[in-house]
């Protein structure tokens, strides 16, 4: 392991990050609020990754590097995201800021804050763009624009870049991550506009802007869209849920005029199939808690859109809806979003792979010298591949059990520890019963909030780096 | 420039990596999942899965709007398809590798109806270059330059030699009087520019720069003259013997080629009738011996295995042959050896690849730069290139003297007209013509870039 290339990457890394933070210190200075917890933080940051990136070291850098690389850089990233909320003094244990700021980083949107409206603005705005940037990825991003970071840099995207296949959109990495920022930039820029011209305060339509775009869900509300209630914006902010929830591919298809090929996309269908069966059962399911089919539709589509994203946004309390809802958004929140988007779960291209392979598995027991392959977008898929993600499938339900079972020792329901497990691994912010939309993660001990944020991070970057990080041969020099 | 790449084999990785380094945009196709990840692993590429022959394949690649496509694979019916689909979706210009005898004969007319703009034939690239050095044997390595006026050439100097011990500039007058410069030194791989005050040291590769003829001269005042070669002895019989066999039977050079399989040494036999063709095991030295090795000029190893023919290479350099050629694919293995002396190693495909990168330059060239070639040397150290003065060239007419170069740059030669000039401080660059620069980094694309900037100019001058 080389590790001093590893460190001084990390260093690389939190430059960049310390550059972030001037975002919000500039609106703390806006707001005239005190700018002493972001000067602190990037002075900390700054002098760390400085020190880290003046390290000597040869270029030497292979797949194990890169992994180790992907999650150093993002437990760093959860700490040093951690340093405002610590300095503001709002957070009441170091655990606490932690847990906040690896569920923006992740996109998770889980808070351990009751009351958000008291919070300063700068607090809040870092808050919501931590979602931005771990949207699409910091280390996409400093792929994108710290130059001769590459070496061997699709090793580093690859990791953070979600989905069971990973594809370049054009032959250099730093040109993919730029394109990659670019559309994620306009996206978001579209969605403050359309908020704006709806009738949202400009602070209030960044911070949802950029929850939305990172599929987080982080409000400076305490009722989330809720909050709002008008319908203009409940359309806007589910059609851009949605919108951050499909491959960045597609889009990419779609401005270079390839638009038989972005439609043909086997996981664009099935993601918009799931959303609309789930619709429709919801819908129906809820009739008896709302007033009229109008009204179901409207809360139920926010909700499969902000469930499915991994956004976890609220304007209904779900808590309160039959059980077979939530049992719905429960499998929704296993299956995620599509590969390549900004959302977490288990993507729908793994789901898609999976139920291909059991329908296969299927056909060879009654037909057993049938040979038979699986294809997705009309391509074969290796055995490899398939293999791997039974694997993944393996890896992901045993981390939510094992997360289950620790964060049981406080006591929970069965229901609530394994669905903070379960929202934590697959990014997604509310889970069941007390911790709900309504609710939040504050009651749960300082162990438990370690292991949810490190699920967090184990999600976000599914699973493999942060397990060759813990993993000893990794450390070892022979 | 948006290049594909068909075929992620030796010659296709070798090039993707060499296109990778010059910065070009390269996305390579493959039917084998595993050479595609090794790549995709390895390079700053986009690898697309399938066959190059089929047209959405090549579209997904890019092939409607790419400049260049190299088609690399193992069948060169496969190539030919290629080059023909990609040039009907839009691809500006096509290579394919075709290494079939049968269809080198009619190349021309192929190129004309498959609408393939240049036709690769690696085996026979690599007997040219082989040719070559047996041409002058004196060298290690040879490039030229401005159609052969100007060639470059690497040797070892030993023990004895007079230029060892001291200094450049107090060489003997009747070599300063030659028109040839000493442009770089490979020491222990340590590559730098030499001047006036360096001193050579046995074992250093020296590389210099000038008219054929004065590099003869030269070679002849050092005592290291090697006669013409008149006997080859060559190992192995596959592809590149054949046509190196036509090229230096054509040279009335006499060869003996020994070869195990006994059919191929039939077709060896009947296509060249002066030829000695011997059927046995190339690595036996008892074989080697008794076919009077010793007696020949020069010895040639082109077996398929790297490891045999770098041993039977080291076998010939200890019976005393003064010129000895080795074929290498693997680049690591060259190094090794060349520290045990074999100065000759050939790698087919990164000659192939290089010639390729030749072209791509030459490309580039129409799109507004003006090199003409380029040349790594010293093992990658340094590159030689060519370029032509033109109208935009920046300090024309102006002595050399009031100029600064990049440090690390070194320009090596003026050709003007017929006239080859060894620059001095007197000399200035004039539109037309052609010079050869030689620098230690990569990153001289255009001729300007060889002025130190202004900024650092002014530093320097306090």
């Amino acid at each position: 392991m080389n590790i001093k290339l590893v460190l001084k990457l990390v260093g690389r890394v939190l430059l960049l990050e310390a550059a972030a933070l001037a975002l919000p210190l500039a609106v703390a200075l806006l707001y005239r609020e005190t700018p002493v917890p972001f000067l602190l933080s990037i002075a900390i940051v700054a002098a760390v990754g400085f020190g880290l990136s003046a390290l000597p070291a040869q270029p030497k850098f292979f797949t194990r590097e890169g992994f180790a690389t992907v999650g150093l850089i993002w437990i760093c990233t959860g700490l040093v995201g951690a340093l405002p909320f610590l300095f503001s003094g709002w957070f009441a244990t170091p655990m606490d800021a932690i847990f906040e700021s690896c569920s923006g980083f992740t996109t998770t949107g889980s808070t351990i804050l009751p009351e958000i409206e008291a919070l300063p603005k700068g607090i809040l705005f870092w808050r919501a763009f931590t979602h931005w940037l771990g949207g699409m990825g910091v280390l996409v991003l400093a792929t994108a624009i710290v130059p001769k970071l590459g070496i061997r840099s699709h090793y580093l995207t690859q990791a953070e870049t979600p989905g069971p296949v990973f594809s370049k959109l054009v032959p250099k990495q730093s040109q993919t991550s730029k394109i990659l920022y670019t559309m994620y930039f306009a996206l978001t820029a579209l969605e403050v506009v359309c908020l704006k011209l709806a009738g949202m305060p400009l602070y209030d339509a960044l911070i949802h802007s950029f929850s939305t775009a990172g599929t987080g869900g982080f409000s400076n509300r305490n009722a989330s869209v809720g909050a709002y209630d008008s319908v203009a914006i409940d359309i806007i902010i589910t059609v851009f849920m949605l919108l951050f929830s499909i491959n960045f591919a597609v889009y990419f298809l779609i401005l270079t005029k390839k638009w038989r090929e972005a439609l043909a996309s086997d996981e664009l269908r099935f993601f918009l199939g799931v959303v609309a069966g789930a619709t429709a059962l919801l819908t129906i399911s809820n009739l008896g808690v709302y007033s009229g089919l109008g009204e179901s539709l409207r809360y139920t589509v926010f909700q499969v859109a902000a469930i499915i994203s991994t956004t976890g946004f609220g304007t209904a309390d779900f808590v309160l809806w039959p059980q077979f809802s939530q049992m719905i958004l429960i499998l929704l929140m296993f299956c995620g979003a599509s590969a390549g988007s900004t959302g977490g779960g288990m993507k729908c291209s793994r789901v898609l792979l999976l139920l291909r392979g059991i329908r296969r598995e299927v056909h060879h027991i009654t037909h057993p010298r049938s040979v038979e392959v699986v294809k997705l977008d009309g391509k074969l898929v290796s055995e490899a591949t398939l293999h791997s993600l039974l694997v993944f499938l393996g890896a992901y339900v045993g981390t939510i059990f094992a997360a289950a079972l620790i964060i049981s020792l406080d006591g929970c329901s069965f229901a609530v520890s394994f669905s903070a497990a379960l929202t934590c691994v697959s990014n997604v912010g509310p889970g069941l019963e007390a911790i709900g939309p309504s609710g939040n993660f504050a009651a749960f001990s300082t162990l438990s909030k370690g292991v949810m944020s490190l699920c967090m991070i184990v999600g976000r970057l599914e699973i493999f780096p942060i397990l060759v990080l813990l993993s000893p041969s990794t450390w070892r020099r022979v | 420039m948006d290049i594909v790449i068909v075929g992620s084999g030796k010659v296709g990785f070798s090039l993707a990596e060499q296109l990778v380094r010059e910065e070009h945009d390269v996305t390579v196709i493959d039917t084998d999942e595993e050479a595609l990840r090794r790549a995709g692993d390895q390079l700053d590429i986009m690898t697309v899965r399938g066959n190059g022959v089929s047209t959405a394949v090549l579209r997904e690649a890019g092939a409607t709007n790419a400049d260049l496509l190299v088609a690399a694979t193992s069948a060169d019916e496969v190539n030919m398809v290629c080059c023909l689909t990609a040039k009907d979706l839009g691809t500006k210009y096509t290579i394919a590798r075709i290494r079939n005898q049968e269809y080198t004969s009619s190349v021309a007319e192929l190129r004309r109806n498959l609408k393939i703009d240049m036709a690769i034939n690696p085996e026979n690239t690599t007997a040219v270059e082989i040719s070559r050095l047996l041409r002058f044997p004196s060298a290690a390595n040879i490039e030229t330059f401005c159609r052969g006026k100007v060639e470059l050439m690497g040797f070892r100097l030993q023990e004895g030699d007079f230029l060892v011990g001291s200094p450049l500039h107090s060489l003997p007058v009747q070599v300063k009087k030659l028109s040839l410069l000493f442009c770089v030194v490979d020491r222990g791989g340590e590559v730098s520019i030499p001047n006036g005050s360096f001193v050579p040291k046995a074992g250093d590769k020296l590389y210099m720069i000038g008219r054929p003829d004065s590099l003869d001269q030269f070679f002849r005042q050092l005592g290291r003259y090697a006669p013409k070669v008149r006997q080859v002895f060559l190992v192995g019989g596959g592809k590149v013997s054949v046509y190196l066999a036509n090229i230096l039977d054509k040279m009335g050079i006499h060869l003996k080629i020994i070869e195990q399989n006994e059919e191929r040494c039939r077709q060896l036999s009947e296509r060249f009738p002066r030829v000695t063709v011997i059927r046995g095991d190339g690595t036996d030295s008892e074989l080697l011996e008794s076919e009077n090795l010793t007696a020949s000029d020069a010895f040639v190893a082109l077996t398929d295995r790297d490891e045999d023919n770098l041993i039977i290479s080291l076998y010939a350099m200890q019976q005393g042959i003064k010129k000895v050629i080795t074929k290498c694919n693997r680049q690591n293995y060259a190094g090794i050896v060349r520290s045990l002396g074999l100065d000759s190693v050939i790698s087919p495909k990164f000659v192939t690849a290089s010639n390729i990168v030749h072209v791509v330059r030459g490309l580039q060239n129409s799109q507004g730069s003006v090199m003409n070639s380029l040349h790594r040397i010293a093992g990658g150290g340094a590159e030689a290139m060519e370029f032509t003065v033109g109208p935009g060239t920046r300090h024309l007419g102006v002595p050399l003297k009031d100029l600064k170069l990049r440090p690390g740059v070194l320009l090596a030669v003026i050709v003007r007209k017929n006239n080859i000039i060894i620059p001095e401080g007197s000399s200035s660059l004039q539109e037309g013509d052609r010079v050869i620069i030689i620098a230690r980094e990569s990153g001289v694309l255009d001729l300007n870039d060889i002025y130190a900037s202004e900024s650092t100019a002014g530093g320097a001058g306090k």
